[in-house]
């Protein structure tokens, strides 16, 4: 507890100072990403069928969505990770065919290699990249500041709690200062409270990032709470059925995002719309 | 195992004195240094009421063990005493024939050749079976071209080949090391193999996100995440690696401690033939520690 609290203010208190690196290609439209009538299947079925979305350079965009509905096949195509088997994902105009280096992902299960120190693990992306070693002292350091890990740089992984393993996983999300920030359910395998300690530090972060970020859920009132624009995905077959501005201006809170007016509107519109699934799912078991 | 009425009352003194005091500013640390000194008072209390909960135990595991030692040994005298010195033999026997054995009997000579046969034997065992290991556990090629072979030779008891081995290389020093690599070798690439085929399908996927090189992954994933089961396949080793020792050394009848155990068997001097033995225990126990450790300063994120 103690922890977070001091990491929360390092967080803040860095506020002021400019992102890890970010400055630069994202602000040119670099961080831009299409998908155009994209499909995929696999063998029990179609995952997603005719997904097409474009998501503008800096936006933070949530896609939320029942488990099936294959926003994390989505995110892995645009990571490179996975291949449509029809119709294409472009990052800044380029067909994605591969992981690419201007973006970067943040794993569910944090993706940290439990040999190495939270310092070498956040340095992994710019030693593999053969960056200067000045520089990726200085990368790391800050990105490490950034997320509230500063301190922590000589620790190994099984020595974090879970809350401080997925600020390591962002925070050498960071240091590779990318384009694009994909995130595939990053604060699901931690607790409730903890969940809302990382929301807050990501909201805090979020005005000094340039970065497009998508961010996966399940959790309504996470996507609500986080992005400036919520896609809502269906299962079988996998598609984007609602896309959702949310009005609430950044920076924000989460207090804020709790208490304005238009909160409980769009959380009912996005259950509305999700609900059905839910309760077809509830009865299947 | 845990004595309730000695735990409770001695440490629990500061602790209680201290308690009043430190609920009233709502043990939040920020209440005034009067506060943080109690709340460190209970903190250190109940540390030390640990430690010596801690130190009991162990006072009483280390009790259980003298105890069962002593009766052991006892028995061992006892029955010694009581049987033909053919059959068996009292302790005190054979730690005078091993005093014998060390001073007359050329047993440091023999402690020496066997040493450095085994480890010259369990070195090139363990990494001929780390390196294929590897490669059969990374690359499925390999598995289908030489999986079937390893599972064959792996299910066959390595005994039964001892007696080629000789026809092929002689009853020299090759033939002594080629034993002990091969049973060593076995356990080791089933082990390996196993272990990288077992790596985190996670940390794959952020390997390929990283775009790692071939070389790259090897790096800084591969080799790391296999160490672990690298060093339990080197910790089995040692007890397969002494195995293969023995029968090479009785087999081959050509020095080192094996052969002194065959030569005090077939003379029947009982007494010489256990202090072999526990010689041969006592260098089993020591190699298996030097594992150990070696381990822990290898791999110390591996449990």
């Amino acid at each position: 507890m103690a922890e977070q609290a001091g990491a929360r203010a390092g967080v803040t208190a860095a506020g002021s100072e400019p992102a890890a690196g970010a400055a630069g290609p994202a602000a040119a439209g670099g961080g831009r990403i299409e998908c155009e009538s994209v499909y995929k299947w696999f063998p029990g079925g179609i995952v997603l069928e005719d997904v097409s979305l474009a998501v503008d350079s800096g936006q933070f965009v949530c896609i939320v969505g029942p488990s099936g509905c294959g926003k994390t096949t989505l995110l892995r195509m645009m990571a490179g990770l996975a291949e449509p088997d029809h119709g294409r994902v472009t990052i800044g105009g380029s067909t994605v065919t591969g992981p690419d280096p201007r973006v970067a992902v943040v794993f569910q299960h944090f993706g940290l290699f439990p040999w190495k120190s939270v310092y070498r693990n956040v340095a992994l992306p710019l030693q593999l990249a053969k960056v200067a070693r000045d520089e990726l002292d200085s990368r790391v350091t800050e990105a490490l500041r950034a997320v509230g890990l500063a301190g922590h740089e000589r620790k190994f992984p099984a020595q974090l709690s879970g809350g401080m393993k997925q600020r390591a996983g962002l925070a050498r999300a960071l240091a590779a200062a990318p384009d694009v920030l994909l995130m595939d359910e990053p604060f699901a395998a931690v607790d409730a409270q903890v969940r809302e300690v990382l929301q807050e530090d990501l909201l805090a972060l979020r005005d000094r990032l340039r970065q497009t970020i998508v961010f996966i859920t399940h959790s309504i009132d996470e996507a609500i709470t986080l992005g400036d624009r919520i896609l809502v995905m269906d299962a079988r077959p996998g598609r984007v059925v609602r896309d959702i501005t949310v009005p609430i201006e950044q920076p924000r809170t989460i207090s804020q995002v709790r208490h304005h007016p238009a909160y409980a509107g769009l959380r009912d519109e996005i259950w509305g719309q999700l609900r059905q699934s839910a309760i077809d799912r509830a009865g299947d078991q | 195992m845990i004595d309730p009425a000695s735990t409770t009352p001695a440490p629990l003194g500061p602790a209680a004195g201290a308690r009043p005091a430190g609920t009233g500013p709502g043990g939040t640390g920020a209440g005034g240094p009067g506060a943080a000194g109690t709340r460190e008072q209970i903190d250190a209390a109940i540390a030390e009421r640990r430690r010596r909960r801690e130190r009991r135990e162990r006072r009483v595991y280390r009790a259980i063990r003298i105890g069962s030692l002593v009766v052991v040994l006892a028995a061992w005298q006892w029955y010694g005493m009581h049987s033909i010195s053919i059959i068996f033999d009292p302790i005190t026997t054979v730690l005078a024939a091993l005093g014998h054995l060390w001073t007359q009997g050329g047993l440091p000579g023999a402690i020496w050749y066997s040493l450095w046969t085994f480890v010259l034997g369990y070195l090139s065992g363990l990494i001929a079976g780390v390196v294929i290991g590897m490669c059969v556990g990374a690359y499925q090629k390999a598995e289908a071209a030489v999986g079937l072979y390893l599972q064959a030779l792996y299910a066959t008891p390595m005994v039964a080949v001892v007696p080629l081995l000789s026809i092929w290389f002689g009853f020299g020093v090759l033939t002594q090391e080629l034993i002990i690599a091969l049973f060593v070798l076995f356990p080791s690439v089933v082990t390996v193999s196993y272990g990288v085929r077992n790596l985190d399908a996670d940390l794959l996927e952020v390997a390929r996100s990283l775009r790692m090189s071939r070389m790259n992954l090897w790096r800084h994933v591969l080799i790391p995440g296999t160490v672990p089961y690298i060093a339990a396949g080197a910790a089995q080793g040692v007890a397969m690696g002494l195995v293969g020792m023995f029968i090479a050394e009785i087999f081959t009848q050509l020095s080192g401690l094996g052969n002194l155990l065959q030569t005090a068997a077939q003379t029947y001097h009982t007494d010489q033939a256990l202090a072999v033995i526990v010689v041969i225990m006592t260098l089993g126990v020591l190699l298996r520690a030097l594992i150990t450790v070696v381990q822990r300063k290898v791999a110390p994120w591996a449990k």
